[in-house]
């Protein structure tokens, strides 16, 4: 006994040496370039040539656009530096910035795109508010109801009776979507709860809540309707949109109108009924296996003859239309893979509780699938934004037909360059944000997911 | 209320309440407003081609389109028919979408594995390479390099000579290449080649099948090599080496003889190539990623070289991630190739959706004929995708 006890003294006793740092090269920023820069001979000639690329690029990079830079200048003429060489015109970027955002719009009438852009940025931000109740109403008020108010803004002109009323109920809706978001972000209760509140409804039956918020809807409608009963625009004609403006408008709506009916289509594909199934299979491959300069090709030259006599269509309304039926097939193909991935227990047990098809649909099977398909959706929305560049092609003045028309311009004749560069930049910035968001969106959307 | 139950049949209340009638009854309908759209706008077009006075039908093929075209490898003249005209925009479409098709792919797999290197700023400088190109227009990326690049090359007195070759020069007319011209017994080498091919894919077959019963690995590589490039290098030399080169040479303020190409196409080859490779890059990435650690594990610890590791365990699975996107990759090289009517390349969309169109105003015809091709094409591939599936599938467990 006493021997175990002698050793078990000794083993307490014992206190191990501190351990040794690691070995200084392997850690911190010697450590790190180490490993990830310089380890082994390919690596490291690999991070020579690379570094090597970086500077060439750089430099070359600096010079073009710093050392040469032209900032101030009338004409092109005058961005030369020596009597040989053109410098690098950012003063042709400057002269010519407006009409590559805004295209040939009148400069006084500006300000009805830009307001028309801040009325739907304030629209769309409660969206993204924790605080505010109601978020789906008002993003579905913002994408069906709010084109009708910035078609008016942009086309301006006089308006007829059908276009005075869904002014005024898409005026009506932003007010009440502004009031609703700062009642909910600083009192913490929707505006039905505050009118139910003050009217003294609160007292009464629930069957009852609803009258106060209908004679307020009306009052709203109607005030929107007195509000905007003087207000007329200068009349606008469509070619003279252009620029990002017009980019924008046309990827617009292709994109608001491309979710709605490429669900349909995905619906009508996957649907028993022979004849839909056909019918929608048929249209999704046809616009899916021709490019869509094809179509807007298609849409130029043939759409004019598909109309009854007495009938019109622009071209800017024919490539809009062409665009929404592109990006519909396109969009279609995302969710039907999205509902594909939905196991078919879901589907069943949706049928088992006695749901209806469009009830099981729109309360089972589209939340949980728009889970999955963001990550597409986002990069086909992407896509769009891109293929709208196109409409360039076919002589619409969007961004590129912008910087197409400049560089032909008598005393700006060969700019190019620079306007392409600067409309690379913005194109960039919009798609690259528009990707960070979707990976921000899948992770935390997919965070139910995890284990 | 014995209407309203389902059993009962006939009467209005069935095709509200009966599934089965009411299906029917949608498809009646959705097919009657699908007939009742259609004949509309075909009584609409044939009323609106009359007030314009334009004819129907294919005979306008036949006419004589009368207008030169830039480039095309086939023998095509002015006085050639529109027929002729869709043929050349055809081969144009496919040279350019085929060379495109494989450079990118190629490019494709260069980057992809890049951006897995352990490597930190070879894997950055690839990732922004995809980030950059694939965040930005394709037309304005092909305009970019159009302008930037192939429009302000040097006349043709100051060529660029690629390497030192003088008939391997670039100029503000294109590129100048030489271009063979077989003799007569130049069909021998290709027979050689054919019998090559053949005999070493027996090769191949018989080491694999010596491998399955005796577990024997025979490498194939070199004697492949060999019999492919050696016989045929053999008949060659046998027959008197019958092949001449037509270079292209300075005559006057030009190039003539030989090969050449626009610089329009390079242009719009080396944006197809770049932008694509980008999106191949993420396919192959993708791929290789979604092959589980586990498997790389296991086949080490079953003793496998390290080469052997990433060629017999981790690239066939990851094929099966990779193929099925980049099949349809390729379908959109194919597509965004008619984008080279921007810069002037005489492709399908260029020579017959657009001169044709305007000269002969045979719309509908000219429409449905390139919409046609691309379908063609579309299902090829996408039938050659299902094959594809099939195969792998039976690999499954």
């Amino acid at each position: 006994m006493t021997e175990i006890t002698e050793q078990n003294e000794v083993s307490e006793k014992f206190v191990p040496k501190p351990s040794l740092p690691p070995p200084p090269n392997t850690t911190g920023a010697i450590g790190w370039l180490r490993y990830n820069l310089f380890d082994g001979f390919l690596s490291s000639c690999l991070t020579v040539l690379s570094l090597i690329a970086i500077g060439f690029m750089c430099v070359n990079f600096y010079e073009w656009a710093f050392a040469k830079a032209v900032l101030e200048a009338a004409n092109r003429q005058e961005c030369r530096i020596t009597p040989t060489e053109f410098g690098t015109c950012w003063a042709g970027v400057k002269f010519w910035f407006t009409r590559f955002i805004y295209g040939r719009y009148t400069d006084t009438e500006i300000w009805r795109v830009n307001s028309a852009a801040i009325i739907l940025i304030l629209w769309m931000i409660p969206v993204w508010l924790p605080r505010v109740t109601a978020k789906l109403n008002i993003a579905l008020s913002g994408v069906l109801i709010f084109p009708f108010l910035a078609g008016y803004m942009f086309l301006g002109g006089d308006r007829n009776w059908f276009m005075e009323i869904m002014v005024s109920v898409a005026l009506g809706c932003f007010l009440t979507a502004i009031i609703h978001s700062l009642l909910c972000l600083f009192t913490g209760a929707g505006i039905s709860k505050w009118i139910i509140q003050l009217t003294g409804f609160s007292n009464r039956s629930e069957r009852l809540h609803k009258f106060p918020v209908i004679v307020f809807a009306v009052i709203i409608f109607l005030l929107s309707l007195f509000l905007i009963s003087d207000v007329t625009f200068k009349e606008m004609p469509n070619n003279l949109w252009g620029g990002l403006f017009l980019t924008l408008v046309i990827s617009g709506i292709g994109i608001a109108s491309a979710l709605p009916a490429g669900i349909l289509l995905a619906l009508g594909r996957r649907s028993k009924m022979t004849v839909i199934r056909v019918l929608c299979v048929a249209f999704i491959e046809l616009f899916r296996s021709v490019p869509l300069i094809t179509i807007l090709f298609m849409a130029t030259t043939m759409f004019p003859l598909f109309l009854p006599e007495g009938f019109h269509i622009n071209k800017l309304a024919s490539a809009i239309v062409a665009v929404c039926l592109f990006a519909a097939a396109y969009m279609a193909e995302v969710v039907r893979g999205g509902l594909q991935a939905i196991p078919k227990g879901q589907y069943e047990a949706a049928e088992a509780v006695g749901l209806t098809y469009w009830q099981s649909m729109g309360f089972i099977v589209m939340p949980q699938a728009l889970k999955y398909m963001i990550p597409n959706i986002v990069s086909n929305f992407m896509g769009l934004f891109k293929d709208t560049t196109l409409v360039s092609i076919i002589g619409l003045y969007d961004l590129l037909g912008m910087i197409n028309a400049v560089s032909q311009d008598p005393s700006w004749i060969g700019l190019h360059h620079e306007p392409l560069f600067t409309a690379a930049v913005i194109f960039f910035i919009g798609c690259f944000a528009m990707s960070k968001y979707s990976q921000y969106l899948e992770r935390n959307l997919g965070a139910g997911n995890g284990r | 209320m014995s209407g309203n139950t389902p059993s009962s049949s006939g009467g209005v209340n069935a095709i509200i309440n009966d599934e089965r009638y009411r299906s029917i009854f949608y498809q009646v309908v959705v097919f009657g407003l699908f007939i009742w759209a259609v004949l509309s706008l075909i009584e609409n077009t044939q009323i609106n081609m009359a007030t314009r006075k334009m004819a129907v039908g294919f005979d306008f093929l036949k006419n004589t389109a009368g207008f030169a075209v830039a480039w095309t490898p086939l023998d095509y003249k002015p006085s050639d028919s529109y027929l002729m005209v869709y043929w050349v925009g055809i081969i144009n479409t496919l040279i350019l979408a085929g060379i495109s098709i494989v450079l990118a792919t190629f490019l494709g797999f260069i980057v992809g594995i890049l951006r897995l290197s352990k490597n930190w700023l070879v894997a950055q400088i690839a990732s922004w390479y995809v980030e950059v190109l694939r965040n930005t227009p394709l037309l304005l990326q092909i305009i970019f390099w159009y302008l930037g690049a192939f429009a302000n090359l040097p006349r043709p007195k100051q060529s660029i000579e690629i390497l030192g070759f003088e008939s391997l020069v670039l100029n503000n007319r294109g590129l100048y290449i030489p271009k063979p011209q077989p003799e007569d017994l130049f069909w021998l080498t290709a027979v050689a080649l054919v019998v090559a091919v053949f005999i070493a894919i027996a090769l191949n077959k018989r080491a694999a099948r010596k491998q399955q019963q005796t577990g024997k690995y025979i490498s194939t590589l070199v004697p492949t090599l060999l019999i492919v490039f050696g016989l045929p290098s053999v008949a060659f030399i046998l027959t008197g080496m019958p092949l001449e080169w037509e270079l292209p040479a300075l005559k006057g303020f030009n190039y003539r003889g030989g090969g050449f190409v626009l610089p329009a196409m390079l242009a719009v080859m080396v944006a197809l190539v770049v932008y694509h490779s980008a999106y191949a890059a993420e396919m192959v990435r993708a791929g290789i990623l979604s092959v589980s650690k586990g498997q790389t594990e296991a086949a080490s610890s079953l003793g496998l070289k390290q080469s052997f590791v990433m060629r017999l365990v981790i690239i066939p699975q990851a094929m099966r991630a990779i193929v099925p996107p980049m099949i349809s990759l390729w379908m959109n090289v194919v597509k965004n190739s008619s984008l080279a009517i921007a810069i002037g390349f005489p492709d399908l969309v260029s020579v017959f959706m657009q001169t044709s169109l305007n000269q002969s105003g045979h719309a509908v015809e000219i429409v449905a004929l390139v919409m046609a091709f691309y379908m063609t094409v579309s299902l090829t591939i996408s039938a050659c995708l299902n094959v594809y599936n099939k195969k792998i599938q039976l690999t499954e467990r």
